[in-house]
């Protein structure tokens, strides 16, 4: 029921589709196309959801929309390329059955509150914390108020994923706006996001390493698991295999998110993904400024978390804090342009900063020497790329997805205002600037 | 490359020497004798080569050379050897705890927060396996302390000697055990976030502080009350214990290890107008002159052991004995630990490597701690009216190969069989 | 030599902080003028030992320093083969897997954090390989990882390449811990099994007729295979293959023990599956069973004289190592402590007075027997032409607790330097003050009006 004013209200912010215009024509702006050269003084078609064309000197369709874009600049829509954006916090993580393929995951944030203790996991037969299946698109709603706050900060398109216990389930591409939950969805399953978290030490696994040989022994169990269920397609004389829902949710995704903060971790992940034979992507990396040699070496892409490195809060004063932590926090805004100078293949995500503050995330990384064309790549094309849709989002380009920002000046840059978004097509235009509450769902009334 | 041993005549030397070992020089009950011809190291002064040690009843009644046996003293011949007084371990948990993991065999923390009244002496279990392996080494007394959460009671300088802890206690009241509260924040690890709010933590670290101040200031009034003989006072254990503490005749001993809560405990001290002792003390050397300045002592924990922070140098804590000692800081070392208690002067020597002068060293398990601990006149040193507390080596008391050949304590020969030459006896001779 | 250092670091600038570099020494360096202690061919007092590509090349008295060898003057001080620490839990980012009582799937090798400070800190202690075992948490537990002291470099090349994989195992009380209310973790729904040491014997029996199992439907698969017939193969398991290498003597297993009737249960298990335990660690009680160690060919790690901190080291006495040497054991003592592999030389030094080893069999102790031990005495555990020049050097006899060590090389490489590591030390603070001070001023760039939280973390969330 509230859903159903929520989604009202959505719509009255946006143009409503089929009773507003199909077409849209953003006329003598600049294009930054990111595919290719940028454009002065150009034009963009939108039509049905889609980029219709681009160029100089295009006629405008009859009946479209206008948008006078001297003085606009026009992007692709940005890219959260791991978020949970979309999958408000509440959603249970895990259903309630048990047993071989259903162990609960490990206490984390708890799903309910009175949820019972988890089980006692002995071993990878366990399954423990372990909702491979689960996928971000049937997890969908579109109560997150992080939705729109993201839009208005320029954001199209996000990856996103549920993101408890071990093997946390399956992410997918998502466009940040529409009426059902299932119409965001751009791509899905987008790929397995695997955390190294570890339960109590009485429960398999209790340590880093039970995690990662726990992780190692189901990918050994997913391929038996394919072939014993190829050979039975001739069952004659052989035994019926048994249905394992966490290896399915194994073999479904088409790559696996392994977490890497610093250097030894991204060495550690780096081996340990081309040991698993299915392709990878690191998230984290903030040290990996220290290893883009590495990273190049074995061509995995990564994803930089935008929530760099900061003291806690509420540090003790009198802790002294060792140089290599300082270290890391001077020089993790160096990492995307370390990663840019060789060529490693990286975005950007969240990490659960504010969608509002992610601008300032960036200005340390440019700060830092990132260029902002290879900064608004990262968020653009290179996010496509990594998660296989850069045919149909990424870029402005004729026939792909109509997923634009347009602002009044470089987009990173501090007085810039994003004037317009356009999510399939769709216009949207940026909810005031709130004074920041906390981040997430949890503030909706 | 591997090869089976023959058993060699070494071997049955061994098995010969072991044996000869738990056999004293003299008999046993024997208090007055000569030792003649060592090469003696009073500690207290210069080294006397080719020396005698006279002994009666118990005490040191002369040092020198050629020195004439009375009649019917024994003359011990020690030709070769060396007399050092017997070792002190300023703070060790003997007597009250046998074996560290099992909780009915440990006496050395209560419940409670404030316990001054609390005294380990009478806890202290004479027949504990620890102590004959620790005089075996040349330790002849220990401090003995209680633990607990805050004031833990009464620490206790003991012998190692004794059929009760009656005949074994030197001074049974010898400190009062503070243990400093610390902000109970854990330590920030390595890209982990805190547990516990530091804000959080530090308020736990002001209420205790204010509880302990508290206490200080009742014990102070039931002390004025006290004197004044303020009529229908009713008597309090806990403040009672207090008393000699307030007046200065028992120090505080302060267990602290980081720079700011030994400042504190110093300000703290400094309120209180009490006697400080500063025990464990990892960060001590930063606090050096401030310690000199105020004359207070520290009992160190040991040497071997890793730097507190992780940038530290690798040798941070061997070097801070050399380095409070030229600062002028009294220092003597403790085990902290029981049954680790025989390697006491390993930790200073390890301290010599890195530049504590050795003179201070052998001080620091001898005369050193006797002062600290107000027992100067009757231990720590060969000196004449001390207690025959003696032990004859075969060389430096403070490195590892050295022997111990024989340990006295108030001239009584002790026996330096213990659980563990035993067991060594009987299994070398199993078939 | 210090000046040298200084100028070094200096150069180095801010990469010393986050990975110090080795200092690669000349391909051919000389010590010289030193009292070297060879441990397999006795000791030379006026000797020089040339190192060259990282191998010891020459041992001897009279050699003349090669036109481009860097000469290292070590008159006074003494050389000894690098120490080996036969039991050691640095340089891991995790230790137990303790949720099961049979962990084999699990593994050092996949943990290991080459910028663990306590790396740098055995080496200033001497140390120049680890055997890096698992915890004892369970009776069979992860696999063990051998590793150089090659500070600085990645975890791959920490590694001791071709070192024997091994396997810890543990006896008595802590595995059995589990097992037993109260659980130390507070739930007492979540008892391990096993409770007791009969349980203990049960769980290693049971896992290795699960390997053998294991390994007779592969042989049965391969076999169906081999004959033309359809047939669907095992699922891998990664618990039971390390003990199926077990079982093939592919890997080392060393077993935590404590008590003698347990050291002889194992030793007897062992037998029954045909296969030979390495080592027993800390056997402690093994000076009662040494006879029957010997003939099993087990060899004995144990400690100079820990005792009493449980009730299964109650009769743990200094005398083990030396009763155990006597009657035919390899023994080594080792230090499961990130502190006491800093000093091993004089724990060493206890056997001698603990039990009357020589000089020699002494400094054996934490060198060529543990390098036997870990069969990589090839390689490492003398000084002897040929082998890796792991060799470190002290100012005084290594059995004297006088001695510091001085210079610690791995393959030929400084990877220590007491006087570099002196002369680092102001470049290093001087650094952290730079970052601190940066970091100060960032934040007062910062508009931050709830800047003043001290009690109030969540303020921070307050509308600006």
């Amino acid at each position: 029921m509230n859903a159903r004013i929520l989604v009202i209200s959505f719509l009255t912010l946006a143009t409503l589709p089929g009773e507003g215009p199909s077409a849209f024509a953003i006329r003598d702006a600049r294009v930054v196309r990111v595919s290719g050269p940028t454009l002065e003084h150009s034009t963009v078609i939108l039509r049905d959801g889609l980029i219709e064309a681009v160029g100089e000197n295009l006629s405008v369709p009859a009946g479209a929309w206008v948008i006078e874009g001297k003085a606009l600049t026009v992007y692709p829509g940005l890219t959260d390329a791991l978020s949970t954006w979309g999958i408000p916090e509440a959603a249970p993580a895990t259903p309630g059955a048990q047993g071989r393929g259903g162990a609960p995951p490990a206490p984390g944030p708890p799903a309910t509150p009175a949820s019972p203790p988890a089980a006692v996991a002995r071993g990878p037969e366990d399954r423990p914390s372990n909702t491979s299946w689960l996928r971000a698109a049937d997890l969908l709603s579109l109560s997150d108020k992080r939705i729109e706050a993201a839009r208005s900060a320029g954001f199209t398109t996000a990856v996103t994923f549920p993101t408890h216990g071990i093997f946390a389930g399956q992410g997918a591409v998502i466009d940040l706006a529409g009426d059902r939950p299932g119409q965001m969805v751009v791509v899905s399953p987008a790929g397995e996001y695997v955390s190294l978290t570890t339960g109590r030490f009485t429960s398999f696994p209790g340590s880093l390493m039970g995690v990662i040989a726990y992780i190692r022994q189901i990918y050994l169990d997913a391929d038996h698991y394919r072939l014993t269920r190829d050979m039975y397609q001739n069952p004659a004389g052989l035994r019926r295999p048994a249905y394992d829902r966490a290896l399915e949710g194994v073999l479904e995704s088409p790559r696996v998110l392994l977490p890497a903060t610093r250097e030894v971790e991204i060495d550690r992940m780096l081996r340990f993904a081309q040991e698993l034979k299915h392709p990878a992507v690191l998230y984290g990396v903030h040290e990996a400024w220290r290893a883009v040699d590495q990273i190049k070496r074995f061509n995995i892409p990564v994803l930089v978390s935008l929530k760099w490195p900061e003291r806690a809060q509420d540090a003790n004063p009198d802790d002294k804090e060792t140089l290599r932590v300082l270290e890391l926090r001077a020089h993790a805004p160096k990492t995307p342009a370390a990663l840019s100078k060789s060529g490693v293949h990286f975005a950007f995500y969240s990490d659960n900063t504010r969608p509002q503050d992610i601008r300032k995330a960036v200005k340390r990384a440019l700060d830092a020497g990132l260029p902002a064309d290879e900064a608004i790549r990262a968020f653009t094309l290179s996010a496509a790329e990594i998660y296989d849709v850069a045919d149909r989002l990424g870029s402005i380009d004729k026939g792909k997805i109509a997923n634009l920002v347009v602002t009044d000046g470089p987009i990173f840059e501090e007085h810039t205002k994003v004037k317009y978004i356009f999510v399939d097509g769709a216009k949207y235009e940026p909810i005031p600037e709130e004074p920041p509450a906390g981040s997430g769902t949890e503030k909706t009334e | 490359m591997r090869r089976l041993w023959s058993i060699p005549a070494r071997f049955f030397l061994e098995i010969a020497c072991v044996l000869m070992c738990a056999l004293p020089l003299v008999g046993a009950g024997d208090d007055s004798f000569l030792l003649r011809g060592a090469t003696v190291h009073p500690v207290s002064s210069d080294d006397i080569p080719n020396a005698d040690v006279l002994v009666r009843n118990g005490r040191i009644a002369g040092i020198g050379s050629h020195l004439a046996a009375p009649k019917g003293v024994r003359i011990i011949e020690l030709k070769g050897l060396h007399v050092y007084p017997g070792m002190i371990d300023s703070a060790t948990e003997m007597g009250l705890s046998e074996i560290g993991a099992v909780r009915e065999t440990s006496d050395v923390s209560e419940l409670g927060n404030l316990n001054p009244e609390l005294r380990a002496i009478i806890a202290v279990n004479p027949a504990s396996e620890h102590i004959p392996v620790t005089r075996a080494n040349g330790i002849t007394s220990v401090v003995t302390l209680p633990q607990g959460a805050m004031l833990a009671g009464q620490g206790a300088l003991i012998h190692l000697d004794g059929w009760t802890w009656e005949d074994m206690e030197v001074e049974p009241d010898a400190s009062m055990v503070l243990n400093f509260p610390i902000v109970e924040s854990p330590r920030l690890r390595f890209f982990r976030q805190n547990a516990t709010p530091y804000s959080e933590a530090k308020q736990n670290y002001e209420q205790r502080i204010r509880e302990l101040e508290e206490f200080f200031e009742s014990a102070r009034r039931y002390q004025k009350a006290r004197v004044a003989k303020e009529p229908g006072l009713a008597q309090d254990l806990k403040y009672e214990a207090m008393l000699p503490v307030l007046d200065g005749k028992v120090p505080l001993l302060i267990e602290a290890t980081r720079e700011k809560l030994i400042r504190e405990a110093i300000r703290f001290a400094d309120k209180e107008k009490v006697r400080m002792i500063l025990g464990h003390g990892e960060e001590a050397w930063k606090v050096k002159d401030e310690l000199k300045a105020k004359n207070i002592p520290v009992i160190l924990g040991p040497t071997l052991e890793l730097p507190v922070e992780e940038d530290d140098p690798y040798d941070r804590l061997f070097t801070q004995p050399a380095e409070l000692v030229k600062a002028g800081v009294k220092i003597a070392f403790g085990s902290f630990n029981t049954s680790s208690s025989r390697n006491l002067p390993y930790q200073a020597a390890a301290a010599v490597a890195f530049g504590l002068p050795y003179a201070d060293a052998l001080k620091s398990v001898t005369l050193n701690p006797a002062q600290i601990w107000g027992v100067a006149d009757k231990l720590g040193s060969i000196e004449e009216g001390k207690w025959a507390d003696i032990m004859i080596t075969d060389g430096d008391p403070l490195e590892t190969r050295t022997e111990v050949k024989q340990v006295f304590i108030k001239g009584k020969s002790l026996e330096l069989d213990n659980k563990h030459k035993q067991l060594y006896r009987k299994y070398l001779n199993r078939p | 030599m210090r000046l040298h250092w200084m100028i070094l670091c200096l150069a180095a600038g801010s990469l010393l902080a986050v990975r110090p570099i080795p200092a690669r020494a000349a391909s051919t360096t000389l010590i010289r003028n030193a009292t070297v202690l060879t441990v397999t061919k006795g000791t030379i007092t006026h000797g020089s030992v040339l190192v060259r590509d990282g191998k010891i090349a020459e041992v001897g008295e009279n050699i003349t320093a090669p036109a481009d060898a860097k000469v290292i003057d070590a008159t006074g001080d003494y050389v000894i083969p690098g120490i080996i620490d036969c039991h050691s839990h640095i340089a891991a980012e995790s230790i137990n897997e303790g949720s099961t009582s049979v962990s084999s799937m699990v593994g050092i090798e996949d943990v290991i954090n080459p910028e663990d400070v306590e790396i740098y800190r055995a080496l200033a202690g001497g140390v120049t390989t680890a055997n890096v075992l698992h915890g004892s948490a369970n009776a069979i537990g992860g696999k063990c990882t051998v590793m150089k002291m090659r500070w600085g470099k990645s975890a791959k090349e920490m590694i001791f390449e071709g070192a024997m994989p091994g396997i810890k195992f543990a006896l008595g009380e802590n595995p059995k811990r589990q097992g037993s209310g109260p659980n130390p973790f507070g739930n007492t729904a979540s008892l391990r099994y096993p409770a007791t040491r009969m349980g203990v014997e049960d769980v290693i029996r049971d896992a290795f007729t699960q390997a053998r199992n294991y390994e007779a439907a592969w042989r049965e698969y391969r076999e169906k295979v081999a004959r033309g017939e359809r047939a669907v193969p095992p699922a891998r398991d990664l618990k039971l293959e390390p003990l199926v290498e077990v079982l093939e003597g592919k890997r080392f297993v060393h077993a935590h023990c404590y008590r003698q009737d347990e050291i002889l249960m194992l030793l007897r298990v062992a037998d029954e599956f045909g296969f030979k335990i390495r080592t027993l660690q800390h056997v402690l009680e093994g000076y009662k069973v040494a006879k029957e160690i010997a003939e099993h060919g087990a060899g004995a790690s144990t400690f100079s004289d820990w005792w009493a901190y449980k009730v299964e080291a109650y009769d743990a006495i200094p005398y083990n190592a030396a009763i155990m040497v006597r009657k035919g054991v390899l023994v080594s003592l080792n230090s499961d402590s990130a502190e006491l592999d800093r000093h091993l030389n004089t724990e060493a030094a206890k056997a001698m007075k603990y039990g009357g080893l020589d000089e020699t069999e002494a400094l054996a102790l934490v060198t060529i027997n543990p390098a036997r031990q870990l069969a990589i005495d090839k390689r490492v555990g003398s000084i002897e032409p040929g082998k890796d020049a792991d060799l470190t050097i002290y100012d005084k006899h290594p059995l004297s607790n006088y001695a510091k060590v001085l210079t610690v090389m791995v393959d030929g490489d400084v990877y220590f330097d007491r006087d570099r590591d002196i002369a680092e030390r102001p470049a290093r603070e001087a650094r952290r003050k730079e970052l601190l001070e940066k970091e100060a001023q960032e934040q007062k760039k910062k508009p931050r009006p709830d800047k003043e939280q001290d009690s109030k973390p969540q303020d921070q969330r307050r509308p600006q």
